[in-house]
């Protein structure tokens, strides 16, 4: 049985497109036939379990029993990965907690696959939540996120400071998540299916739907872009799947 | 199926004669079809919308709504031949959009066959334009149109090795003559007393043209 692996998607601060990046990475591994489940921390209502309802929960994070739902579970679950979508401002306190059970003490002797995908805002406290982060991560595979799906620009930052803090955790490796057509975007939201649904002109419940022509083609396109940052980092390797690489699987662009 | 095609008028010069190329072609699938839909996606120039408002629309690309507009109805295999008169300002933004949202590939798919009506000129823009598109879409017809009111000089060897549409210089007094907006191609060949002049030929070449590459579309892919 494949190693258990966590992936948690976080970030301090509200609004820098979390729960995007994590239905990103649950259709990325959808399409690579990796069973998955995932957690969404915003409770009572969340935002992720609208767009994946059938493999997402939703858990309190800060109580011990919906700690014990997930973790306690990772080596009986029959999915052999775990996504967790952190709500804001609960990265921090959350890696502390799995400091607290021993978590990231297994992760360290190699028992569980652990992955942090660190969502970063804008605003130079995002480079703030870097060093602050840092200290839980041995043993952890860090990923940050610049996410630009709204258009973000990292105005604030520059690039000398963010090496700094960069270079401050070992192996750290930089995503970028690359922009989205406001309306594709804001029409995915309306569908509420994942993208990968949309793409294939298809509703909640898989029934034929009449999504436009030209918004599925820029989510298409849009999608293999970051499937192609997910291949880059050898996703479906570092949480122990050898399936083929999902990006060749979207037909993008026209070559 | 009957498979649906969409013309694409196009070149990154302006003043070529692409509105003249969408005028002819309009009227011989009307004439050939019965019916057509026809789209002038151009900014400034007088163009097709001019010559045949019945049918012809104006469509933008500058925003995603015009672009769902226009492309959501191209991609669509309703057996209604399509014609797009593209001005030159929307040559790049109209191809990047379309290797974007993979336009081709699901016109293939869906059984809509795209026709691209280069409108050369000799200049290395025209030239590098039309290697860019053949490398882009090695598997759509992308014809040349020689357009012998505009061209000036030998064509350059890149069009000269593919089959090309050839348009013939009329006598000045006979292209300000088709230049006027009530002017039909259709209504001229039609008329008996006109079987005789230099115009008669011009229109009855041109359309023959059109009818061989329709039916010949397969050799004009790379």
């Amino acid at each position: 049985m494949a190693k258990p692996a966590v992936i948690v998607v976080g970030a301090d601060k509200g609004g820098v497109g979390k729960t995007t990046v994590s239905r990103t990475v649950l259709d990325y591994f959808s399409a690579n036939n990796v069973p998955i489940r995932a957690f969404d921390t915003e409770s009572p209502r969340g935002t992720l379990k609208r767009f994946h309802p059938d493999i997402t929960e939703i858990v309190d994070m800060t109580t011990t029993a919906d700690q014990m739902k997930i973790f306690d579970t990772l080596n009986t679950s029959e999915t052999s990965v775990t996504v967790i979508d952190v709500r804001a401002g609960l990265l921090s306190p959350a890696l502390a907690s799995l400091r607290d059970i021993g978590f990231l003490d297994a992760a360290r002797q190699g028992q569980i696959t652990f992955a942090v995908f660190h969502i970063l805002g804008p605003s130079i406290a995002s480079l703030d939540e870097i060093a602050e982060t840092a200290g839980f991560m041995t043993g952890a595979k860090y990923f940050l996120v610049k996410n630009f799906i709204n258009n973000t620009s990292f105005f604030e930052w520059d690039q000398a400071t963010y090496n700094t803090y960069f270079h401050r955790i070992k192996d750290a490796t930089e995503i970028t998540i690359p922009k989205l057509n406001e309306m594709a975007y804001e029409q995915v939201e309306v569908a509420s299916v994942p993208f990968l649904k949309f793409v294939a002109n298809k509703g909640q419940h898989d029934e034929p739907t009449n999504n436009s022509f030209v918004l599925r083609g820029y989510v298409r396109h849009w999608l293999a872009n970051v499937w192609s940052e997910f291949d880059r980092i050898k996703l479906t390797d570092i949480v122990g799947s050898k399936d083929a690489r999902a990006s060749n699987k979207l037909t993008g662009g026209e070559k | 199926m009957r498979r649906t095609p969409v013309y694409i008028i196009c070149s990154p010069r302006p003043q070529v004669g692409k509105t003249l190329v969408a005028r002819l072609l309009c009227e011989f699938l009307v004439a050939h079809r019965g019916i057509v839909s026809a789209f002038d996606v151009n900014l400034n120039e007088p163009s097709l919308i001019d010559f045949h408002p019945r049918i012809t629309e104006t469509a933008s690309i500058d925003d995603t709504f015009g672009q769902m507009e226009l492309m959501d109805r191209l991609i669509h295999n309703d057996g209604l031949a399509k014609v797009i008169d593209l001005g030159f300002h929307a040559y790049d933004p109209f191809f990047k959009m379309c290797a974007e949202i993979g336009f081709v590939k699901e016109a293939e798919r869906r059984g809509v066959d795209p026709v691209i009506l280069f409108v050369a000129d000799i200049d290395r823009t025209s030239v590098r334009a039309f290697d860019e598109l053949r490398k882009l879409y090695p598997l759509t017809a992308t014809i040349p149109i020689e357009n012998e009111h505009v061209l000036r000089g030998e064509l350059p060897a890149t069009f000269r090795s593919i089959r090309r549409m050839r348009i013939a210089a009329l006598q000045p007094f006979l292209k300000s003559y088709i230049g006027r907006q009530s002017f039909s191609f259709t209504e001229f060949l039609r008329s008996p007393q006109n079987k005789s002049s230099e115009l008669y030929d011009w229109i009855r070449d041109s359309y023959m043209q059109l009818r061989e590459l329709e039916t010949n579309l397969d050799s004009h892919r790379p």
